[in-house]
């Protein structure tokens, strides 16, 4: 077997918080296990991997992107089937777990629905396999260890809620801090073996000291006072459900055990609450309010919770929500007061390139506001069961090529294109001592063979129809329309979506960008994408409608959805047409017609509003929002498939 | 069957910068691979197929799946470590490195390695089939464009090259082996970028572009005409420098472990890693590594300024954009006056 040289967890430097965390997952299971967040890097799998230096008895079992699900769940014992020709059940990852350690590097990557099995599983306790003639239940207990980078897309809050603690790892910055780590990672990379040596006595230190908690923690007592506390802080958290007052206490417990200590002090919560609470905080439901007070509100809020406990709010701070560094930054730049906030942005202001000479006099270009907040995009595909093509993450789908990951197998339906080598072996094998010899030890019948069935996520294709004429230049409302499509470029590359840009302002509607992979590309167009001029609306919709049949055309197997974001001020036609409206909602019932899911995101903002977008909208069948409301609301929800 | 020829690394016209790096890749396989990023038709490909012929040979367990090295006994396949249990020592020979190249179309199941469908159905009995990241360990992964490669292949790379093993849990097999090796990516930038996680696990990164001299265009088209016309020709031609590279290649490994590297150029780096806010610690540690095999290229026992450079030069560019949609352009000029003046 594999015996390389782990890096000693004490030779790691700094992250005190997330060795911490580690004992107290090594000390006490029912604490939840733990999950370490941070960018690439900062030695998230390197501690994590460390702890197995002080497993006592238990085993270190990993749980790789590849696994399968009769490997995770447990499946017929092929080998006793052939030779017995019974059926015996044959454990899985889950029941090799149980009472060890199972790891899970990137689980963010790891396909959400085995996630959730795992976890699910592990919190009931026990796992029910039906599968394979099998029926079988056996019990799951163990701890389990995970690691992910926010970078490529967080886990959703239901996933999240399932693991005990959350750490999040940041990389050092301090000179001398730095250097001791290349010092050290470099002597271990010269010789693994004698760099342990030299921590030994700190490996065996801490051995010792989670075996006496170990064996201390059954008898730690916990009095009504502490679960007072506990009850306290995950109400002043606004915790959902009662994990998170098992997980606290537990983990306090956990951390009292370390200290040498039965019974649990107030402090024990409180360094309990930095592992426990930071993934489950969640924000104080809104009171109604005007629209103009809502960020204000947000943050004496946040201020409030930073006076009740400030390390809660350490805490709230480290949690990267997802995107991560658009919220952060507003948390701790405008953290006093707006006037603050309104300095900030001025500043910002100043940022913008000053008019250039290339562009004609009534361009500008704004830049992009990151600061600009969009609700998470959700996209209703409905049961796609068509097969498709493609590579991506925003949406499951069937394929037919095969490509995608094997998911699982089924019976045959008519011919066999994608065998299913070990559910067909699975099949055949409790049958072999009832089937005549044929030199090979299994016989395999027409009725065993299984087809594999294989799941892709396919990304979407965006079409981003931009508007660019000069009256979205006023007060500064392409900033923001900037920063709402750059919100969504930056999902559409965590989820490996296509997108492709036009905009249309003065005479006519141009592509900025093809569609493509490069979601990084668009990104530049759309700082670079200048504002002025008249607004060819229909014209805009025109090219959009032909893009996207072209695209169509190209590959069927894509289901590209418009984004169209106007403030509907058309005022440009297209040679032949006298009413700029009326020729934008003929383009926009052919664009309906031809079943294209589209969204219409509203930034009129003047006194008297028009409402030309809203008319746009309805012509189109599209989903319909105003850039205004959208800060406030929780998602946009994309229908996809509206006319069907 | 006749070997087909092989263009000769040493009659690569410029792109010193992706030659360098390749074979500083080949002297320590730990600095992580490299990523070659440029347009069609500048000899990526070519490069990396001909650095095969430059490898040298290196000590395997005979008739091991996973070339295992029989003298790190820690990193032993579970067939060797078991042979080396009962026997106490193993039966070694010698093979030359290899380029083991990905398809963009392979599938997972090729990729990790599956259920050994054949031995399966003879003797009803599960057997591990190693995959292609069991042929490349110890040796060159090659990944053409890489960019283009199916997201859940990236991920069960990125999961193989963290840990340096594979893990299969898959189809019926449970099976852990060594999978360690130099990952080399090509990519056309214009063909869209790889994720950052994918970027930073890349040691080294160079940029390629074609020579632009009207004086090297011609030489290039001159050599690439005289290999059409005889490649045996043109390879004798270039087989003294080939010989002479494939033993300085051999003797910087001698020489490697014994490089050092002064106090005084780690504060260095650490102070340009935090002046560039780089996300981790990897481009410290890759910078230093990287540091040290120039030196010993250069057959220097100490790291000198000149080969921090090039090392940093190597390093960081690809790291400043940390995170999707940064600008992430390097500033060299500053970089190297930074260098100079923290000394």
């Amino acid at each position: 077997m594999l015996n390389y040289p782990i890096y000693p967890l004490p030779a790691v430097v700094g992250h005190e918080d997330c060795k911490q965390a580690l004992l107290i997952a090594l000390v006490n299971r029912k604490a939840g296990g733990l999950l370490i967040g941070g960018r690439k890097g900062t030695a998230k799998s390197v501690l994590a991997r460390s702890i197995q230096d002080f497993l006592c008895e238990r085993k270190f079992i990993t749980l790789p992107l590849n696994v399968t699900e009769d490997m995770l769940f447990g499946s017929i014992d092929i080998e006793y089937a052939v030779s017995m020709g019974e059926r015996r059940f044959s454990p899985g990852l889950l029941a090799r777990a149980t009472d060890n350690i199972l790891y899970i590097d990137e689980a963010n990557l790891l396909r959400p629905e085995l996630l959730t099995a795992v976890l699910d599983s592990n919190s009931a306790g026990f796992n029910q396999v039906e599968r394979d003639g099998i029926s079988f239940r056996h019990d799951v207990r163990t701890t389990v260890l995970a690691t992910m980078n926010p970078d490529e897309g967080t886990l959703p809050g239901h996933i999240l809620d399932r693991f005990g603690m959350y750490v999040d790892m940041q990389s050092l910055d301090e000179e001398s801090e730095r250097i001791l780590i290349m010092k050290r990672v470099l002597e271990y990379g010269r010789d693994g073996h004698a760099f342990r040596k030299k921590f030994t006595e700190e490996i065996d230190e801490l051995q010792n000291k989670i075996s006496r908690a170990q064996s201390l923690l059954p008898s730690v007592e916990l009095s009504d006072a502490m679960l007072m506390l506990a009850a306290t802080m995950c109400t002043a958290a606004y915790c959902a459900g009662h994990r998170a007052e098992i997980y606290l206490l537990e983990a306090a417990k956990a951390i009292a055990a370390l200290a040498g200590r039965s019974y649990v002090l107030p402090k024990d919560v409180e360094e309990a609450a930095i592992y426990v609470l930071p993934h489950r905080m969640r924000k104080p439901p809104e009171p109604e309010q005007g629209e103009e007070e809502q960020d204000e509100n947000e943050e004496s809020q946040d201020n409030e919770t930073e006076e009740n406990d400030e390390e809660q709010n350490d805490a709230e701070e480290n949690l990267p929500p997802p995107p991560p560094q658009l919220e952060q930054d507003d948390n701790e730049d405008c953290k006093d007061d707006d006037e603050e906030d309104e300095s900030d942005e001025d500043d910002e202001q100043e940022e913008i390139p000053p008019q250039n000479n290339q562009l004609a006099p009534e361009e500008q270009i704004f830049d992009i506001d990151r600061n600009f907040k969009l609700p998470k995009m959700l996209i209703d595909m409905g049961k796609d069961q068509k097969p498709r093509r493609g590579s991506g993450k925003r949406s499951v789908t069937r394929t037919d090529l095969k490509q995608g990951r094997y998911v699982r197998a089924e019976l045959l339906v008519s011919e066999v294109t994608d065998l299913a080598f070990d559910a067909t072996i699975r099949a055949a094998a409790p049958y072999q001592r009832m089937r005549e010899a044929n030199g090979c030890a299994l016989n395999i019948k027409k009725e065993d063979l299984r087809q594999k069935v294989r799941e892709k996520r396919i990304g979407n294709t965006f079409l981003f129809a931009v508007d660019a004429s000069g009256s979205m230049g006023a007060r500064e409302r392409m900033r923001a329309v900037k920063g709402a499509i750059f919100y969504m470029l930056q999902e559409a590359y965590q989820k490996r979506d296509r997108v492709g840009m036009l905009a249309f302002r003065r005479k006519q509607a141009e592509v900025l960008l093809p569609i493509s992979r490069s979601v990084d590309l668009a990104q530049k167009c759309l700082a670079k994408l200048p504002t002025g001029g008249k607004t060819p609306l229909a014209d805009g919709l025109a090219l959009s409608l032909q893009i996207l049949l072209q695209q169509t055309k190209y590959d069927a197997e894509l289901e590209p959805i418009l984004i169209l974001v106007t403030d509907g001020r058309a005022n440009a036609t297209q040679e032949g047409e006298k009413d700029p409206v009326e020729s934008a909602v003929k383009i926009a019932e052919k664009i309906n017609k031809a079943g294209i899911t589209s969204v219409v995101i509203d930034t009129e903002a003047d006194f008297i509003k028009l409402g030309v977008a809203k008319k746009i909208a309805k012509a189109m069948g599209a989903n319909y929002f105003s850039l205004q409301k959208l800060s406030r609301d929780n998602l946009i929800h994309i229908v996809k498939n509206m006319g069907v | 069957m006749k070997r087909t020829a092989v263009y000769p690394f040493t009659g690569i016209v410029g792109q010193e910068a992706m030659k360098l790096s390749l074979i500083l890749n080949v002297i320590n396989p730990a600095l992580g691979g490299v990523l070659i990023k440029g347009e069609k038709g500048t000899a990526k490909s070519t490069a990396v197929r001909a650095l095969a012929e430059l490898l040298p040979a290196m000590n395997i367990v005979t008739g091991c799946r996973f070339h295992c090295n029989p003298y790190d006994t820690n990193n032993l396949c579970d067939e060797c470590a078991e042979k080396f249990r009962a026997e106490g020592v193993l039966p070694v020979t010698t093979a030359k490195m290899r380029v083991v190249e990905l398809p963009v179309s392979a599938t997972e199941d090729r990729v990790v390695g599956t259920l050994d469908i054949e031995h399966a159905i003879k003797h009803g009995e599960k057997k591990f089939e190693p995959g292609i990241l069991a042929l490349a360990n110890r040796n060159i992964l090659y990944v053409d464009e890489i960019n283009l490669l199916d997201d859940h292949v990236v991920d069960v790379l990125l999961d193989a090259a963290a840990m340096g093993v594979n893990t299969v849990e898959r189809e019926g097999v449970s099976y852990s082996h060594p999978a360690r090796f130099v990952l080399v990516g090509t990519m056309n930038p214009e063909e869209g970028d790889i994720r950052p996680q994918l970027l930073d696990r890349f040691g080294l990164s160079v940029v390629v572009t074609g020579e632009h001299e009207p004086n090297l265009r011609v030489e290039v088209i001159k050599r690439r005409l005289a290999y059409e016309l005889d490649a045996d020709k043109f390879i004798q031609q270039f087989q003294s420098e080939q010989d002479a590279l494939a033993v300085k290649i051999t003797a910087a490994q001698k020489l490697l472990p014994e490089v050092i590297i002064s106090d005084k150029l780690l504060a260095v780096v650490a102070k340009i890693a935090i002046e560039l806010g780089v996300d981790g610690h990897r481009a410290d540690i890759t910078v230093i590594k990287t540091a040290l095999t120039v030196a010993a290229y250069n057959g220097r026992k100490e790291v000198e300024v000149s080969d921090l450079k090039q090392a940093a030069k190597l390093v960081l560019p690809h790291r400043m954009r940390r995170r999707p949609f940064e600008e992430g352009e390097l500033d060299w000029q500053k970089v190297e006056s930074f260098i100079d003046e923290a000394l």
